[in-house]
């Protein structure tokens, strides 16, 4: 007679994932996490195996990241739990929501050096928001909803809990748990609205500069809204692309060390900068006391620690931009402004000639901008190829460019292309990836391939790594050291032995045809762009330099 | 070099003295002493923090009150002298 099964931690686990709605998690499993995927097996989520834990913490940024929900990742104890800390990284710097689940050796074996023991829970203090160690059956529940809470609550962010083994295979007592609210700690202060109108009517020159923030507020709305009835001139953080529409008149483009030429003089100039939900990162500062030497700043965000964090604010704005967005919506007069920062627009405009028939990676990225369907979600890795992304492809929401931007971490492209694609399998997912940062989590190729994930991965392959290429060679007297790939593997046989499709071009002429190729086919697919080994992103702020003194191609 | 008192109540949990610690390094502020005690009855501890900096209290209370468990973090200026050395 079969004995009855008792309710364990595990099944816990599931129970109250469901509750929270989560339907996928991406993970890895071993020794201290089995009972967790024991109770897996007769649980309604769906789990993807990912081929090493950085892959699955990537692929669950990736996850929140195109769908606004809380990505949920697992791995086993020791290097299981080691291998999630750069995602974890990467989703603290980029305030992702994800809940991240690790096994851990018994509680009676904890603190004796046990195989594939780790104190994870300590290591997660420098790359979590928050994190927890459940050492008695009867928190789990209470510690799972408020892992949940803590990702999504206020600034959001990645939670870590650390689940013994003995504690997964407890029998549960009582009943399940209901959500819990996570009670408003921080009180914010009442929004210092009139001072900003105040700021605002009297500038002549004011500049709206859009982060990340945005994105995360789910404020798209209300910041369209208000740069229309301001009809104020914009420019964007890397993060915060896609939150003003890029066919906007009034909009410059991206700022910072990459930045448009358009965007940096007209920040250097302006009179006042209204910060939304951006953080004054050294990337967009450049050496920060030259940066808008002459501008007051308001600066709207839910993060009282990042008000005076890097620059002095006069008007701080604390709190829901959904809420206060509008509130500071009133038409200026600033006519004569709009016009010369739209003619430095015109003026400053991409030049998309290029002499010859090797391939210019900006007008590829463009013209695959251009063919993309709709709601395309486009992910990239780190380097040149992600700065040319960012420069040269539009993107209608900050949730169809997801690209590793605090932390800048190569390999991020390819999981998180998986994530995004798991969480939105309709729509169109791009990987824009560079020979160097593609064979940092190749691995997860397998991935896309037991789930027949119809990803599209264009490779821009410069047999270096580019970025770091361009700066020996700028900044480092052409000494270049360890940049080069020459032995790259041949990427088109690699695809295959995965069972994508995959195929090259070398030459201008053979762009449009290939991207259409690409588009058309049903299945994931590899196209490999071979660009020129020197070709530099332009314009560029050097290290320390005021962002009007940039370097241009000459 | 500024010498600044904390007093920070927190919510007597995992780590959180470890938490408290890991962002006074991190953001750039030295502990020249420390002393921490729960009260049993309501579970809540109070740590008091000495630390000194180049950089000002505030970037240090705004990220320490970020932290989960904390209930408060007050600044005891009267400590708070300017070190000539
Ligand atoms: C994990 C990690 N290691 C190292 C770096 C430093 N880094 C930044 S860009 C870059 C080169 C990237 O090369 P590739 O992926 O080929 O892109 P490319 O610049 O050539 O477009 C390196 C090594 C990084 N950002 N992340």
């Amino acid at each position: 007679m079969a004995t009855e099964k008792k309710f364990t931690g595990g099944d816990l686990l599931f129970n109250v994932l469901e509750q929270h709605g989560v339907e996928h998690v991406f993970g890895y499993p071993g020794g201290a996490i089995m009972p967790i995927y024991d109770a897996l097996y007769e649980s309604n989520v769906e789990h993807f195996l990912c081929r090493h834990e950085q892959g699955a913490a990537f692929s669950a940024v990736g996850y929140a990241r195109a769908s606004g929900k809380v990505g949920v990742c697992f791995a086993t104890s020791g290097p299981g739990a080691t291998n999630l800390i750069t995602g974890l990284a990467d989703a603290l710097a980029d305030s992702i929501p994800v809940v991240a689940i690790t096994g851990q050796v018994a509680t009676a074996a904890m603190g004796s050096d046990a195989f594939q023991e780790i104190d994870i829970f300590g290591l997660s203090l420098a790359c979590t928001k928050h994190s927890f160690q459940v050492t008695n059956i009867d928190d789990l529940a209470k510690v799972l909803h408020q892992a949940f809470a803590i990702a999504l609550e206020g600034r959001q962010g990645p939670v870590l809990v650390d689940i013994p083994k003995d504690i997964q295979l407890a029998q549960v007592n009582g009943c399940l748990e209901h959500l819990a609210k996570l009670k408003n700690k921080v009180k914010l202060p009442p929004a210092n609205v009139g001072s900003a109108i105040a700021l605002l009517s009297q500038a002549k020159q004011p500049i709206l500069y859009v982060g990340g923030g945005v994105g995360m507020a789910n404020a798209i709305d209300e910041l369209r809204s208000f740069a229309q009835i301001t009809a104020l001139p914009s420019v964007s953080t890397l993060k915060g692309l896609g939150a003003i529409d890029p066919k906007d008149s009034n909009y410059l483009g991206m700022l910072g060390m990459h930045g448009t030429k358009a965007a940096n003089l007209a920040v250097q100039e302006c009179d006042l900068l209204i910060a939304v939900g951006a953080r004054f990162d050294d990337r967009v500062t450049g050496k920060l006391n030259e940066f808008a030497p002459h501008a007051k700043v308001i600066h709207f965000d839910i993060d009282t620690a990042e008000i005076n964090k890097r620059r002095a604010v006069d008007a701080a704005i604390l709190g829901d931009l959904k809420v206060n967005l509008p509130a500071l919506a009133v038409p200026l007069s600033i006519a004569p402004w709009q016009a010369k920062c739209q003619q430095m627009a015109n003026d400053y405009a991409w030049d998309y000639n290029h002499p010859g028939e090797t391939i210019f990676a900006p007008a590829v990225l463009k013209e695959i901008s251009e063919q993309m369907p709709k709601n395309t979600c486009v992910t990239t890795d780190v380097g040149q190829h992600q700065m040319w992304a960012a420069q040269h492809m539009r993107f209608d929401d900050p949730s169809n460019f997801l690209t590793s931007g605090g932390m800048g971490t190569m390999g991020f492209g390819i999981p998180a292309a998986i994530g995004a694609q798991v969480s939105r399998p309709r729509d169109c997912i791009i990987a824009v990836s560079g020979d160097g940062s593609f064979m940092m989590n190749v691995q997860e190729l397998s991935t896309i391939k037991r789930f027949q994930l119809p990803v599209k991965i264009v490779l821009i392959d410069n047999a270096k790594l580019g970025m770091v290429r361009q700066w020996q060679d700028l900044f480092f007297n052409g000494r270049l050291s360890e940049t080069d790939l020459a032995d790259n593997p041949d990427f088109i046989m690699l695809a295959n032995a995965f069972d994508i499709k995959a195929k090259t071009v070398t030459e201008k002429s053979q762009v449009s045809a290939a991207i259409a190729a690409m588009f058309d086919h049903q299945g994931p697919y590899l196209l490999r762009v071979k660009i020129n080994a020197q070709d530099n992103v332009w314009p560029l702020v050097p290290p320390n330099t005021a962002n009007d003194k940039m370097m241009e191609n000459s | 070099m500024n010498n600044y008192q904390l007093t920070i109540k927190a919510d007597d949990k995992q780590v959180v003295l470890e938490r408290i610690l890991q962002v006074t390094r991190y953001r750039g502020f030295l502990i020249n002493g420390i002393s921490a005690k729960v009260n049993t009855g309501t579970n809540i501890g109070t740590i008091e923090l000495m630390v000194s900096s180049e950089r000002s209290i505030g970037l240090l209370v705004d990220q320490i009150n970020k932290l989960i468990d904390i209930k408060e973090v007050r600044v005891d200026n009267s400590v708070s002298q300017q070190c000539i050395a």
